[in-house]
């Protein structure tokens, strides 16, 4: 338990009010006065600053006061996607966020918005506050949708959850001899449509959150994946494992003869620029195709 | 797998009638994407002067018959329409996971980064901008049938029996 009273003041900086919804409701959830914290109606008396919203123009420099004017240690948590990277807003013509480009912020909670039970968690957290007996309180809620999780095993690289992520959350980086997929918790909001188009189920949202970080590029999961090289130029191009997943689905769905499939698989080790550029694998590749054709129509 | 029905037509093209002129992949980008932007061209052509032998080739889809593409898509965005022998492929469905750029021999879909999907030639849904504004006759529409012999014997080595 903490000796010192911490003294909550919420600052919304221009966010939806979703995430005010969702501080509201943990203040009702636990006793705040059991756990030693009273909720502060001005910034000069309060030593813990909730910030949600990304920041315009207009509450970046109220937020810089109330920064100024609170107690010593300060304290910042920014609540929110919006807090962390504006979330939606980015790029709004008003915007002045992110939060940290304002005031120094200690911890960031992920979520669009947060649920009560994970801002409690968080809190509880970073203040080192006894919550023995209140496990059961702080429980996701049955039914609602936890962190994304991949799966390296199965997770082929091919890029498809980071092309439909509404929230930019999901990096493909590397492209060299690896290649990563890392799922940035100050971004996503738990939609779960990555986990809709893995074509090889390989994400899963599962139960249960601690999307509560103190550094903002901290990944919630990631794979890393060997990339293979084209046999004709040496160039990386796409990994190993979607290879392999392309030609076990090839196999699954068509009886291709020995010969096809080795022409199929040959081509596979080639990168698409070569495949696309240079007449001889064209020419390669129309022999596979014409062969196959052949086979069909037989 | 789908396989199309008797009768249907599909694009051949004969590399030793190319010019070229490449006024095919300019068609097909107006016809699509309504800019003379070949590198959104459904179709690419190939040439290299320098070669006595094979100087064209072009990247064209087959519209195959138990198609690469279709079978790898983990969507079911590509689809084989057994009527018209096309292959075509739904933009709202593909979740731009590039399985059929990477599995088709030829990589015919590419990716369009605007759209954040693969696209293709869907046959311009009946009349071929390529074919009709192919001066050349390298390109045409021919049955199936035909196509397939015509296929194997510029790439097989087969003879033509017609």
């Amino acid at each position: 338990m903490s000796t010192q009273v911490t003294r909550i003041f919420r600052f919304d900086a221009s966010g939806c009010n979703g995430c005010d919804i969702e501080v509201l409701e943990a203040s009702t959830l636990v006793s705040l006065g059991e756990l030693g914290i009273e909720i502060a109606e001005r910034p000069e008396d309060a030593n813990l600053l909730v910030v949600t919203g990304g920041s315009n123009l207009k509450s970046k420099r109220e937020l810089e006061i109330a920064y100024n004017t609170m107690q010593a240690p300060k304290t910042v948590v920014a609540v929110g996607s919006c807090a962390a990277t504006m979330g939606i807003f980015k790029g709004g013509y008003s915007m002045a966020g992110p939060i940290d480009n304002i005031v120094p912020v200690d911890l960031y909670i992920s979520g669009c918005p947060p649920r009560p039970q994970v801002i409690l968690g968080a809190l509880a957290d970073a203040l080192h506050l006894n919550v023995e007996g209140m496990a059961e309180l702080l429980r996701t809620p049955q039914g609602f949708r936890g962190d994304p999780h991949v799966d390296e095993a199965k997770c082929v690289g091919c890029g498809a959850c980071a092309h439909v992520c509404p929230a930019d959350a999901i990096e493909i980086v590397g492209n060299g001899a690896t290649r990563r997929v890392r799922f940035m918790h100050k971004d996503c909001i738990f939609c779960g449509s990555c986990q809709d188009v893995c074509p090889s189920e390989a994400v899963e949202l599962r139960a249960g959150q601690k999307a509560w970080f103190q550094a903002k590029d901290a990944s919630l999961s990631e794979a890393h994946l060997a990339v293979g090289h084209c046999h004709l130029c040496g160039a990386p191009y796409v990994p190993e494992a979607q290879m392999a997943w392309a030609l076990r689905r090839l196999d699954e769905k068509l009886a291709l003869g020995a010969s096809e499939r080795g022409m199929v698989e040959r081509s596979l080790g080639i990168c698409m620029h070569c495949r696309r550029t240079s007449i001889a694998e064209v020419r390669e590749a129309k022999r596979a195709l014409a062969s196959l054709a052949r086979g069909s129509s037989a | 797998m789908a396989r199309s029905q008797p009768g249907t037509s599909v694009i051949v093209y004969e590399p030793h009638l190319c010019t070229g002129c490449r006024y095919c992949e300019i068609a097909c980008a107006v016809w699509h994407c309504g800019e003379i932007d070949v590198t959104r061209s459904r179709i690419r052509i190939l040439f290299d002067e320098g070669r006595t032998t094979e100087r064209y080739a072009a990247v064209n889809c087959q519209h195959c018959d138990d198609a690469i593409c279709c079978a790898v898509c983990p969507s079911e965005a590509l689809q084989k329409d057994e009527t018209t022998g096309w292959v075509t492929q739904n933009a709202t469905t593909c979740v731009g996971c590039e399985m059929c750029i990477v599995a088709c021999p030829l990589s015919v879909p590419f990716f369009d980064p605007a759209l954040k999907v693969a696209v293709k030639c869907d046959f311009c849904l009946g009349a071929p901008e390529c074919v009709k504004h192919c001066s050349s006759g390298a390109l045409r529409l021919c049955a199936r049938e035909e196509a397939v012999r015509v296929n194997a014997r510029l790439y097989l080595g087969a003879k033509d029996d017609r």
